[in-house]
C-alpha cells in the first residue's frame, strides 16, 4: 500500500460531504468533506492510499487533469483497491455531482 | 444451479427482467432497500472513520466503515436495525471492527428491547468468514456476535438474509445458524467451511472447488431452504425480500425450544441416517430430510452408532487433562470422540480424536457434526438436571482439537447449524447461571474453538509452545492470503491478532489467566493441582461477574489491545438514539 497526497488550487466549494464507492478490487471509496467553517476554501487536499505502488504518476495526471476542471475545494480522502484511471474518474465525477447536486 | 429455471424462483421471466436486483447493490444500497423509505439512519458511518487498525501496517487499503453498514430505520413500521456486511471489500471478511459493529448492534437492538421497544435486528450476511489479517480479534468478534445474537432473540427476532454472490461461509455461518428465520436466494450459498477451503484441506476428491454444480448442490440457497435449514426462498428481487423481511419480522419472536438451533432431536435424527461410508448425493437428502424441520425417522439398524471393532484411541493432551481435572470422576463417552467427566460440582468435556469416527474427517479430534450434537447434549442435559436447583454446576470445556472437520459430507449436513447447535447450548448454560471456563491445553483453531470454547464466561490456556490459538492453521493461513510462511511469522511479530504464540494471544484481552505447567503432554500432580486451582479461581469470578462476553472488552489488556472494539462499543452507544 502507498500513501499518495497532492495538492490543487480549488474557486468552488462542495455543498456537503459524501461519500461514494467501496474498497473493492478494481474499485475505490471517496470520502469528500468540504472545508470547514473558518478553513481557508481555495485548495482541493487529497490523500490517496492505494494497494497499488509506483502509479505516483498516473495518480497526479489523473487527479490533475479532473480538479483542472472540477476545482472544487475540500478534503478527498481515496482509498483505493486497484482501480484503473477510468474508474477514479467515474468516481470522482459520481462525488462531485453528489455534492453539487439536489439533496437526494 | 440445477437448471435454467432455478434462479428464476418461480418469477417469470418478464419478471426477472423488470426486478430491482438485490444482488447488484452494495451494503448501503441494501440496507436502503429493505427500509422503510426516508427511514434509513447510518451509524458509526465512514465519516466516522472507525477504520480496522491492523490493516494499514499489513499494506492493506482499509475502508472508512470497515466494509460493514450499521443502519437504523424502521420495516414496515417496526424499529429495526440492520448489519449489512460488503461483500467487496476483503470479502465481507469479519475483522475487529466490522465484528464489533454488529455485535454492539445487537446488544443495543436487546437494550432497547427490554427498555420496552423491540427492536428486531437483520443481519445480511455476505462474507468469506474471519479476516485472516486479524484473525483471534476476528474469531472473537464472531464469538460475540452469536452470542449477541442469542441474547436478543428472545426478545425481538433477528432475521438472517443471504442474498449472494459471496454468501455465508466460516463462523458467521453459526450466527446465520442462530437466526430467528433465515432469508436466501438461490444465489445463495451457506457453508461453514468454503469449497476451496475443503480442497485445500482435504484434497480435491473431498471436494472439487472448480465444480460449481456441485458448489450449489451442496452450499445452495435452493438446497439449504429445500433442507429446512432456510425459510424463505426469494428470488434476487429487492421489493420481494422487503416482503419476504416484513413477514420475518411481524411473525415475531419463535417459541422457546423451536429455534432450529435448539432442537437437538431433529439433528440427531437427520446424523443418524446419513452415511459418510457411502456418500448420499446431494439432492437425496431433500426427500430424506426434507423441508420440515422435523425428526426424520431413523431405522432401528441405524440408531447404534458405534462401530463393533474400536481402535485404541491416542493418547491426547485432551484425554490426559480431561481425566486429570475430573479427579474420580470416570469420563465417559457421549460419543466416542466426545468425552464427558462429572463430578459433583462440574462437568468436563473435552472432544478427541476417534480413529473409527464414521465422518473420516473428524477422525483426528475436529469439531465435526457428530461432535458439536454431542457437546450440545451433554450441556444441555447439565442444564436440565440443574434447572430447579439453586445452584447451578460449572461446566469446564477442555480445548484441544486442530479446528473444525472440512469435508463435503459435513457442509453437506449442514457443520454450520450442528455447531450453531453447540453454541446455543454452552450461551444458554452460561445466561442460566452456569459458570463455563474453558482451558485450552493444546491447539485452539478456528471454528472448533467457537463451538467448544469461546462461548466461555472465561478462557484460560497453559503457557506452552505447544497451545495454539488461531483462527486458521498457519499453513493454511499463508496460501489463502497469498503469503509465505515466512511472511505470516514475521507479521505476527507485530500484529498482534495474528500470533500464533499464545502469550501473543493472551494480549487480545479475553485471556483470563495463562498457567504455566511442568509437563503440558503428561500433567504431573503439581499441575493438575496448578490449573485445578486457576479453574476453581475461574469458576469463582464467573459466578459472580456478568453473564455475557462483556469482560472480554473491559479486561486490562482489552483497554490496550482492543481500543478500536471499544470505541465502536462507545460510538454507537453514543448514536444509537438520533442526536437533537
Amino acid at each position: 500500500m502507498q500513501t499518495l497526497n497532492y495538492r490543487f488550487p480549488a474557486h468552488q466549494v462542495a455543498s456537503r460531504a459524501i461519500h461514494i464507492g467501496v474498497v473493492a478490487s478494481g474499485d475505490l471509496e471517496i470520502l469528500l468533506q468540504p472545508p470547514a467553517a473558518g478553513d481557508p476554501s481555495d485548495s482541493v487536499v487529497i490523500r490517496v492510499r492505494t494497494s497499488v505502488n509506483g502509479f505516483d504518476t498516473v495518480w497526479h495526471d489523473v487527479l490533475e487533469r479532473f480538479f483542472t476542471r472540477t476545482p472544487l475545494a475540500g478534503s478527498w480522502e481515496l482509498n483505493d483497491f486497484g482501480a484503473t484511471p477510468g474508474v477514479v474518474n467515474l468516481r470522482l465525477r459520481q462525488a462531485a455531482e453528489a455534492a453539487n447536486g439536489p439533496t437526494s | 444451479m440445477t437448471d435454467d429455471t432455478a434462479l428464476l424462483a418461480g418469477q417469470t421471466w418478464q419478471e426477472l427482467l423488470a426486478r430491482h436486483s438485490f444482488i447488484e447493490l452494495d451494503a448501503l444500497g441494501r440496507a436502503t432497500a429493505l427500509l422503510d423509505p426516508g427511514s434509513l439512519r447510518v451509524l458509526a458511518g465512514p465519516f466516522d472513520r472507525l477504520e480496522s487498525p491492523w490493516l494499514v501496517p499489513q499494506g492493506i487499503t482499509p475502508q472508512a466503515d470497515d466494509g460493514t453498514v450499521i443502519a437504523r430505520g424502521t420495516v414496515d413500521g417496526r424499529p429495526v436495525v440492520i448489519a449489512s456486511i460488503e461483500q467487496g471489500f476483503q470479502g465481507g471478511g469479519t475483522g475487529e471492527v466490522s465484528g464489533a459493529k454488529i455485535s454492539q448492534a445487537l446488544l443495543l437492538a436487546a437494550a432497547e428491547s427490554r427498555a420496552g421497544t423491540p427492536t428486531a435486528a437483520v443481519i445480511l450476511f455476505e462474507t468469506g468468514g474471519v479476516r485472516l489479517q486479524e484473525a483471534n480479534l476476528g474469531l472473537n468478534a464472531v464469538a460475540e456476535i452469536c452470542s449477541a445474537v442469542l441474547d436478543l432473540r428472545p426478545l425481538a427476532p433477528v432475521i438472517g438474509v443471504v442474498a449472494g454472490t459471496v454468501g455465508s461461509f466460516g463462523g458467521m455461518s453459526i450466527a446465520a445458524g442462530l437466526c430467528t428465520r433465515l432469508i436466501v436466494t438461490p444465489q445463495a450459498r451457506i457453508g461453514l467451511n468454503g469449497p476451496a477451503v475443503i480442497e485445500q484441506e482435504g484434497g480435491i476428491d473431498e471436494f472439487d472447488s472448480g465444480d460449481r454444480t456441485l458448489i450449489w448442490a451442496v452450499d445452495g440457497g435452493e438446497q439449504r431452504y429445500a433442507t429446512g435449514l432456510a425459510d424463505d426462498l426469494v428470488p434476487d428481487d429487492a421489493n420481494l425480500l422487503h416482503a419476504a423481511l416484513v413477514d420475518a419480522i411481524n411473525a415475531g419472536v419463535t417459541v422457546p425450544g423451536r429455534h432450529r438451533s435448539e432442537r437437538l432431536d431433529v439433528l440427531a435424527s437427520r446424523l443418524a441416517i446419513l452415511d459418510p461410508a457411502s456418500p448420499q448425493d446431494p439432492r437425496d437428502l431433500r426427500t430424506l430430510w426434507g423441508r420440515e424441520y422435523e425428526p426424520v425417522p431413523v431405522p432401528a439398524s441405524r440408531r447404534d452408532g458405534t462401530t463393533e471393532k474400536r481402535s485404541e484411541p491416542p493418547t491426547t493432551r485432551g484425554r490426559s487433562w480431561l481425566r486429570a481435572l475430573s479427579g474420580d470422576a470416570t469420563p465417559e463417552p457421549i460419543i466416542p470422540s466426545v468425552l464427558s467427566a462429572t463430578t459433583d460440582t462440574a462437568r468436563y468435556l473435552a472432544v478427541v480424536p476417534d480413529p473409527d469416527n464414521r465422518f473420516y474427517r473428524a477422525r483426528e479430534g475436529q469439531v465435526g457434526v457428530t461432535e458439536s450434537l454431542a457437546i450440545a447434549q451433554a450441556v444441555r442435559s447439565l442444564v436440565e438436571a440443574d434447572k430447579d436447583g439453586e445452584h447451578k454446576r460449572a461446566i469446564v470445556a477442555v480445548v484441544d482439537l486442530p479446528s473444525q472437520a472440512y469435508g463435503r459430507n459435513e457442509e453437506m449436513a449442514g457443520l454450520h447449524q450442528a455447531m450453531a447447535v453447540a453454541t446455543d447450548a454452552y450461551h444458554a448454560a452460561r445466561t442460566a447461571g452456569h459458570p463455563v471456563v474453558a482451558v485450552v491445553v493444546g491447539t485452539a483453531l478456528s471454528g472448533g474453538f467457537l463451538t467448544h470454547g469461546l462461548q466461555a464466561n472465561q478462557i484460560l490456556a497453559l503457557d506452552d509452545p505447544g497451545v495454539e490459538i488461531h483462527a486458521m492453521h498457519k499453513a493454511a493461513a499463508a496460501r489463502i492470503t497469498l503469503r509465505t510462511v515466512d511472511e505470516l511469522d514475521e507479521l505476527a511479530k507485530t500484529i498482534v491478532p495474528m500470533s500464533y504464540n499464545v502469550e501473543g494471544w493472551a494480549k487480545l484481552g479475553f485471556c483470563d489467566g495463562l498457567l504455566k505447567v511442568e509437563n503440558a503432554d503428561a500433567p504431573t500432580p503439581h499441575d493438575i493441582e496448578t490449573v485445578g486451582a486457576a479453574i476453581a479461581a475461574a469458576l469463582e469470578r464467573a459466578r459472580v461477574g456478568p453473564l455475557n462476553l462483556s469482560t472480554r472488552l473491559d479486561s486490562d489488556a482489552a483497554v490496550t489491545t482492543r481500543h478500536a472494539s471499544r470505541a465502536v462499543r462507545d460510538l454507537l452507544a453514543r448514536q444509537w438514539n438520533p442526536g437533537p
